[in-house]
């Protein structure tokens, strides 16, 4: 499909559309963060936004969401799939980390509730216009991204231009009406856009290639640098809960006044707290704060890759806005176990 | 299966977690169908020496509480201490920073001197008795008592968040009180209230007590790098996480 091109007040004027039969989530102002939010009316939407406090994953793996329900009876109910949903405005790094997650989620063992989720949502992907303090995307690669996105909108000039890659996309674009093509000047606009993302988003430079993560982590197991980050680590999992591929969770099951009815919740754990790794008997595999905080990097920066290839960081920068410590940014720890 | 009997005391402290179970309101009719309340004060007439569950609301603070308090526990199978003041002896302990004489003076004036106002350094329960299972917070949260009834009622373990107040708090997207150049002992506190305090924008002060292996070391770094004082950092502390004064307890 060929680039289009819109003015601002058409796309909040079609948001304005979508919304009156569908929920659409995108970036909207809270305090002076920003967060990505149901939309009421496309005039809340922030799309100049730098970064969100959580990344958008909340819509696709919630924080909290009941698996299923049950009876007394062994009788039991998976929930009911979602309404089809549009999360608009997702920036690059974020598509980028969903593209990842929508692998841990459906090779192997499939999981149906995210895959439900993720197949009911149509993914707009946004150039991002503002780059937050501590973003480094760029340095992983995801400061702009060509696939992982239904629709991607870049503002060039006083206007937007939107790209459909799939049917899922060019359905939704087409719902906007008839729209005039990009011009070329726009397209070479756009060009320069993403090399001047990619640029700017090196708020923290990573003095290696990703790819040399895996090997760099593999001679550093026992480098002191892991005691002496975690002194200052509170094993809050701040950086857990704001990092846009961090997946895993937890399962309890909770009954209710009946003693008998009840709902099996999953919820988000990390790494970092405690008890993650706490097993039956009582025995914990990373009783200590610095085993945990080691763990984050060589599960983002060596087994991960190892299986999947891609580094699972994106270079979003939340985990180092995010830390109190200030202790969690991991360029400034691969740049020390380099040596610089 | 039969309803467990509870019978609920209260000793020093402002009844406020007692209030948080009448304030269940509907759902008290449900916690009385789980379980047979067989003795409460601030809410029925009845007593009775027979029950299968013991709770206790307030710290102890003088010598003649601490024989009721065992008196309680003898005949307790399992005891549940409610609250701040239960759990850690809360507010109450910041009479130990000073000499009972001074304490007595401060509050009853020229009265203090009388013997039956006679008063004892502040202690948790469990500084008493053994405890079986703690309902932090000042006050209480309604929806983790609730769950724990029901955990006792079915006789499962109540799972608790052993890990700091930021992970509820950075879930609901608050702005970090930090950040906001205040001194938050969520990092140092246990979770389960939600981050309730950080949502409408106050720092923690720490009424859950401290989460799991709290890393309090790691906080004269951070001050540093805030700009704050160890000194502004234990005004907070002595709240509710070193009351008395003799460092963090872990309880």
């Amino acid at each position: 499909m060929t680039v289009k091109q819109m003015d601002p007040a058409s796309l909040n004027g079609w948001v304005d559309g979508l919304l009156l039969n569908r929920t659409v989530i995108g970036p909207v102002q809270k305090g002076d963060k920003f967060v990505f939010e149901s939309l009421s009316r496309a005039s809340d939407l922030r799309l100049d936004y730098d970064t969100t406090l959580l990344p958008p994953k909340k819509f696709l793996l919630p924080s909290r969401e009941i698996l299923l329900t049950f009876r007394g009876d062994s009788h039991y109910a998976s929930q009911a799939p979602p309404d089809p949903f549009v999360l608009l405005g997702v920036h690059p790094y974020d598509v980028a980390a969903i593209r990842q997650m929508d692998r841990v989620f459906s090779e192997k063992q499939v999981d149906t509730h995210y895959m439900a989720r993720r197949g009911a949502c149509t993914l707009v992907a946004l150039d991002a216009q503002a780059v937050s303090p501590n973003n480094f995307a760029g340095c992983m690669g995801t400061a702009t991204v060509r696939e992982g996105w239904d629709l991607l909108f870049s503002r060039v000039g006083g206007a937007y231009l939107a790209e459909a890659a799939t049917e899922k996309g060019e359905s939704l674009l087409r719902s906007a009406g008839l729209l005039a093509d990009a011009a070329p000047g726009q397209l070479e606009e756009r060009d320069r856009l993403w090399e001047s993302n990619r640029q700017a988003m090196r708020r923290h430079v990573l003095h290696c290639s990703p790819q040399d993560l895996p090997g760099l982590l593999s001679r550093n197991y026992d480098h002191p640098l892991w005691q002496e980050r975690a002194e200052r680590c509170f094993s809050c999992g701040a950086c857990n809960v704001v990092c846009p591929t961090c997946y895993c969770f937890d399962v309890q099951d909770e009954v209710d006044w009946s003693l008998e009815c009840g709902s099996r919740c999953r919820a988000w754990d990390g790494c970092l707290l405690r008890d993650f790794a706490s097993v039956a008997g009582g025995h914990n595999f990373r009783r200590h704060s610095a085993e945990r905080y080691r763990h984050r990097y060589y599960r983002k920066a060596k087994y991960l890759p190892e299986m999947t290839g891609e580094i699972a960081c994106v270079g979003c920068g939340r985990c180092v806005d995010a830390c109190v410590a200030r202790t969690a940014n991991p360029v400034e720890v691969y740049n020390t176990l380099l040596g610089d | 299966m039969p309803r467990p009997r509870v019978a609920i005391f209260d000793f020093a402290g402002c009844e406020g977690c007692q209030l948080q179970i009448v304030n269940l309101e509907e759902a008290l009719l449900d916690l009385l169908r789980v379980v047979d309340v067989v003795e409460w004060r601030e809410a029925m007439s009845e007593q009775s020496d027979v029950f299968d569950i013991a709770v206790v609301e307030g710290a102890i603070t003088r010598l003649e509480d601490e024989e009721r308090l065992k008196r309680i526990r003898q005949k307790a199978p399992v005891l549940v201490a409610l609250g701040s003041c239960a759990s850690s002896g809360g507010l109450n302990k910041l009479k130990n920073r000073m000499a009972m004489s001074e304490a007595r003076r401060l509050v009853y004036g020229r009265d203090g001197g009388v013997s039956r106002l006679d008063t004892a350094p502040v202690k948790a329960v469990s500084e008493v008795v053994k405890v079986d299972y703690l309902v932090r917070g000042c006050p209480i949260d309604r929806r983790e008592f609730s769950y724990v009834v029901r955990c006792l009622a079915l006789g499962r373990e109540p799972f608790i968040p052993g890990y700091p107040v930021c992970v509820e708090c950075r879930i609901r997207e608050n702005a970090c009180r930090w950040q906001e150049g205040e001194i938050c002992l969520g990092p140092l506190t246990r979770a389960g209230c939600g981050a309730a305090c950080p949502a409408q924008g106050a720092a923690c002060l720490g009424c859950r007590g401290t989460c799991d292996d709290a890393n309090l070391e790691g906080m004269a770094s951070v001050l540093a790098q805030y700009g704050k004082s160890r000194e502004e950092l234990e005004s907070r502390l002595a709240v509710f996480l070193d009351p008395d004064g003799k460092g963090v307890s872990h309880a």
